[in-house]
């Protein structure tokens, strides 16, 4: 398991590294971002960890603990970053997820409910390097396959 | 002449006694070349406006062709837009019903897009941002296909309640809602194209319209300018020259016309005046000619009139005392006497020949004259004494100086001319009186004075003395003479380089004078 999870961390710095320049095309490379704008990465799930903590069997209070690689296609068929969720169980399929995508040029936090795991949106809450400060929302659609694969659909105000 | 040109009148001008200045005209520039300059700047005009029409044709065939595509690329995206709304309304509708009619909608609308996106995308091409846009749809059309209807699709086959939530309906709008702003951007960008070249092609025809009317103003006005300048430059002076030839023909030689108009008109009015100009020189060396003429028929009829008069009277005398002495036996006195009046006849006859002769000879310059140095003083008196026995009526008085006066001279002429201006001063005044001859130096020159109390020269008759066979009225006073002694002397005297004049009251008498240049003392 520690193996494994230091493999995903040098898989992640590299394709950060690499992809740095694939991001740019999207938000210009300056300390922030221009304007309003959307960001339209895949993600690929790399782990996902569901903890009992309720009572036993899916029950409100559980978590799920997920990390995704996070590609653009378009520029690179490296991983440009990574994410890390962390999903509470509310009750019926419903959750609230938190989360942090590590892209090359800075962080996004979301945060909020998930009705469906097939499609759902979140609130872009803040974020770090040139996504300081930023609002949005996320919208997540899952694409299936195995790992499963999600559209993450990023529309950001400054 | 015609009566309607008192304008083109002007053109002619009589300028008798101007001198002729054809000579000296400065060329003015050709007609040829006028009429090829003004040919040149009617061709540029034409050929200007016609470059502006031509331009403005282009960009008119331009915006056609431009609007034209235009409306291609509309009908494109519209088409493709048409298929997008029809892939979301049965979207929308299976999500909703579930119905398969629905699906195959899906179907048939996602296999005919690729073929509309690529429709849009070929007539966008031409321009980069254009092309830029077209891509850009087409990419957020595949994403919408690929990202959204796709997923949504399964979605409903696997938990329709997941497809039919406000979230995948609200992506859907979104999604939806940003492919039909891309459309409305890309079509009122090219309809903007379409307009900015509408708006240009106007202004261009507008300018075009504006520059041929002024074109077709100034080639007007050029034309009306040329006619003028062809009227009044070449048809005037056509006119004038015209009428002034009439007048030529008509007799007035004088004539000339004013040497204006462009080059060749200029050259035709100095030509001419060239004609006119030698026209009328040749008719005054032909009434010249003809004066001359007059005058020797004058004078040969005078000649014939003399030498009929002057020759018949001693002719006749030499006969009559011939045939006197021939036919009957005079005593010795009387037959001396006789011969004597037949001597003196015939020399009269001898001196009329020698005065034909001199005459001819003068009038041929061929007469010779032998200089000798010799005092005039002597000559004149030798000769006042041979002619004071001749007329007992008259008196002469004689003025000369103590000295002598030398003149290098031929003796023999210069007797002649004294004989001739003492005869005279007998002749000329037959009621007698006094001749007063004098000689004196004067200067360079020694001059002599013949004068006489006769009967003068009238004022009529004084241009005349010095002409050949002239003798006013003297025939009709019975004066006999030939009328060329005056002349012989002045030509005599003419030929030694002196001069000879007279001056007269009728009358009174007259006092004719010589002057010969002095013999220098050297």
């Amino acid at each position: 398991m520690v193996r494994k999870q230091v493999v995903f961390v040098a898989a992640v710095a590299a394709a950060s590294a690499t992809a740095a320049v694939g991001i740019s095309d999207v938000f210009a490379s300056s300390d922030a971002l221009p304007g309003p704008g959307i960001i339209r990465v895949t993600a690929a799930r790399l782990s996902n960890v569901h903890i009992d903590a309720g009572r036993k069997g899916r029950s409100v209070g559980d978590e799920e603990i997920s990390r995704e690689q996070l590609f653009n296609r378009r520029i690179t068929s490296k991983a440009i970053g990574h994410a890390e969720l962390v999903c509470t169980a509310t009750g019926g399929k419903s959750a609230n997820c938190t989360g942090t995508y590590f892209l090359p040029k800075g962080k996004i936090v979301i945060s909020g409910p998930r009705t469906f795991r097939e499609i759902f949106e979140v609130a872009v809450v803040g974020g770090t390097g040139i996504y300081d400060n930023v609002r949005g929302t996320l919208t997540v659609t899952s694409l299936g396959g195995k790992p499963a694969r999600f559209l993450l659909y990023f529309r950001l105000l400054v | 002449m015609s009566a309607t040109a008192p304008a083109a009148r002007a053109g002619l001008r009589a300028r008798a006694g101007v001198p002729f200045r054809a000579a000296t005209r400065v060329r003015s520039v050709s007609l040829g070349t006028r009429m090829i300059v003004a040919s040149s700047i009617l061709a540029a005009i034409v050929a200007g406006v016609f470059a502006a029409f031509l331009v403005a044709t282009l960009q008119l065939r331009h915006s056609t062709s431009r609007a034209t595509h235009s409306k291609d690329v509309s009908l494109a995206a519209l088409r493709l837009e048409g298929r997008v709304v029809e892939l979301e309304t049965a979207l929308r509708g299976y999500v909703l019903t579930g119905e398969p009619r629905f699906l195959e909608s899906i179907r048939a609308s996602r296999k005919l897009l690729p073929a509309s996106i690529a429709a849009v995308r070929r007539r966008a091409s031409g321009t980069t941002a254009q092309e830029r846009r077209a891509r850009g749809l087409a990419n957020e059309i595949r994403a919408y296909v690929d990202e959204y209807v796709a997923p949504l699709l399964k979605f409903a086959h696997t938990d329709p309640s997941v497809a039919r939530s406000a979230v995948a309906t609200l992506e859907g709008k979104r999604r939806t809602d940003d492919i039909r702003s891309r459309f409305q951007r890309f079509l009122s960008v090219d309809s903007e194209r379409v307009a900015n070249s509408v708006a240009t092609a106007n202004r261009t025809a507008d300018a075009a319209i504006a520059f041929g009317a002024a074109g077709l103003a100034g080639m007007t006005l050029l034309v009306l300018v040329f006619g003028l300048f062809l009227a009044r430059s070449i048809a005037r002076p056509l006119r004038n020259a015209a009428e002034g030839a009439n007048r030529l023909a008509a007799g007035d030689l004088s004539l000339r016309l004013a040497e204006t108009g462009p080059g060749e008109v200029g050259e035709l009015t100095a030509s001419f005046n060239t004609m006119a100009a030698s026209l009328e020189q040749g008719q005054a060396e032909l009434k010249a000619q003809n004066q001359q003429l007059r005058e020797s028929e004058r004078v040969k009829g005078e000649l014939v009139g003399i030498v009929s008069h002057e020759v018949r009277t001693p002719l006749a005398s030499v006969l009559g005392f011939t045939s006197l002495l021939l036919q009957h036996d005079f005593d010795e006195e009387s037959r001396r006497r006789y011969l004597g009046i037949i001597d003196s006849q015939a020399r009269r006859l001898a001196e009329l020949v020698e005065d034909f002769l001199d005459a001819r000879r003068m009038e041929e310059g061929r007469i010779e004259l032998r200089y000798e140095s010799l005092n005039l003083s002597e000559l004149l008196r030798s000769k006042v004494e041979l002619f004071s026995g001749q007329s007992a009526a008259h008196e002469f008085a004689v003025d000369l100086p103590e000295e002598p006066l030398s003149v290098e001279a031929d003796p023999r002429r210069l007797e002649q001319v004294l004989a001739n201006l003492l005869s005279n001063a007998i002749k000329y005044s037959p009621e007698g009186g006094v001749v007063r001859v004098s000689a004196k130096a004067e200067g360079p020159s020694v001059s002599v004075y013949v004068s006489d109390d006769g009967i003068g020269i009238s004022e009529k008759d004084r241009a005349r003395v010095f002409t050949k066979f002239f003798r006013g009225d003297a025939a009709s006073r019975g004066i006999s003479g030939t009328g060329l002694g005056l002349v012989l002397s002045r030509e005599i005297i003419e030929a030694h380089g002196g001069e000879m004049g007279f001056d007269s009251s009728p009358g009174m008498g007259s006092i004719f004078w010589f002057r010969l240049p002095a013999r220098s003392a050297g």
